[in-house]
């Protein structure tokens, strides 16, 4: 008989129900608490490797790993900076141990990341004296890459990931007064790149004239 | 407060990361020094540029995909 015993069929598959329904139950958590920032993580990615596909490998070992030890993940603390802190932990791990040269900045891959956006930025409405308004995506994505990794990361975690700076504490494991420190130093340096920019383009930098 | 002390707390100004008495110390200071109220708003404006510049990208659908195979795959191992 080609017909199924029903009696045989039922017993494993209720068992594996029942499994599956706690796997479940932990994968929908997951999925709303840490797979919701899966943008944010593929961005820092990005910012770190500097490469599409290596960022990619970065974010699927970080949600593996992260999946994995999902329990000992701290209910209600901050999951996108337990997920930034395992993603880094990667990076340094698997990234960092064979490249020497951090700030090396592959210009050509910025030109290809914003060359999709370029035209979307054409829209010079604001005063064209204010020279930050006249500022590309890219000439701020080159000025931050310009600066050592130390002063970019925070400026980072801080300003496009809207960390506070006990989370940026952890993250970099520093005291939270080196955070305010870089951060400051960062800012000003950043702030030169950009005037450099400006300059270059012919935009008027003096504020009293 | 002197100029260097309100440099400390500058970034934690920008970020309102100051505590109660550290933030009206930093003030009273910005109200009497216009180089470091200067500083102060360049500070500010160059955390909006990066807010406002750095441009977000969307992840690959592909890698939405392949985390969310990974988490169910992980589940049939065990």
């Amino acid at each position: 008989m080609d017909n199924p015993d029903p009696t045989r069929k039922v017993t494993p598959k209720t068992k594996k129900e029942s499994l599956s329904k706690e796997e479940r139950q932990k994968q929908l958590e997951f999925q709303k608490e840490a797979v919701v920032h899966l943008n944010s993580l593929y961005n820092y990615a990005l910012h770190l490797t500097m490469n599409p596909s290596d960022a990619e490998d970065l974010v699927q070992e970080t949600y593996l790993k992260a999946y994995r030890f999902f329990n000992s993940f701290e209910r209600g603390t901050n999951c996108k900076a337990w997920l930034f802190k395992i993603l880094k932990n990667n990076y340094i791990n698997r990234f960092r141990k064979n490249s020497k040269e951090p700030g090396k900045v592959d210009y050509d891959l910025i030109k290809d990341f914003y060359h999709s956006i370029k035209d979307v930025q054409n829209d010079t409405s604001e005063a064209e004296s204010d020279y930050f308004h006249s500022l590309l995506h890219e000439e701020v994505h080159q000025a931050l890459h310009s600066l050592p990794e130390e002063f970019r990361e925070v400026i980072q975690l801080c300003d496009i990931d809207g960390f506070t700076y006990e989370e940026i504490a952890n993250m970099v494991e520093s005291p939270i007064g080196t955070v305010r420190s870089r951060l400051y130093r960062g800012r000003k340096l950043l702030r030169e790149q950009l005037e450099g920019y400006a300059k270059k383009y012919g935009f008027n930098t003096d504020k009293d004239q | 407060m002197n100029c260097q002390k309100a440099q400390v707390l500058m970034s934690a100004a920008v970020d309102c990361e100051l505590t109660v008495k550290e933030e009206e110390g930093f003030l009273l200071h910005l109200s009497e020094c216009k180089e470091c109220k200067d500083e102060f708003e360049d500070a500010k404006k160059t955390k909006m540029i990066i807010k406002e510049k750095i441009v977000q990208f969307k992840a690959p659908q592909s890698l939405f995909n392949s985390i969310m195979e990974l988490t169910s795959a992980s589940s049939v191992e065990r």
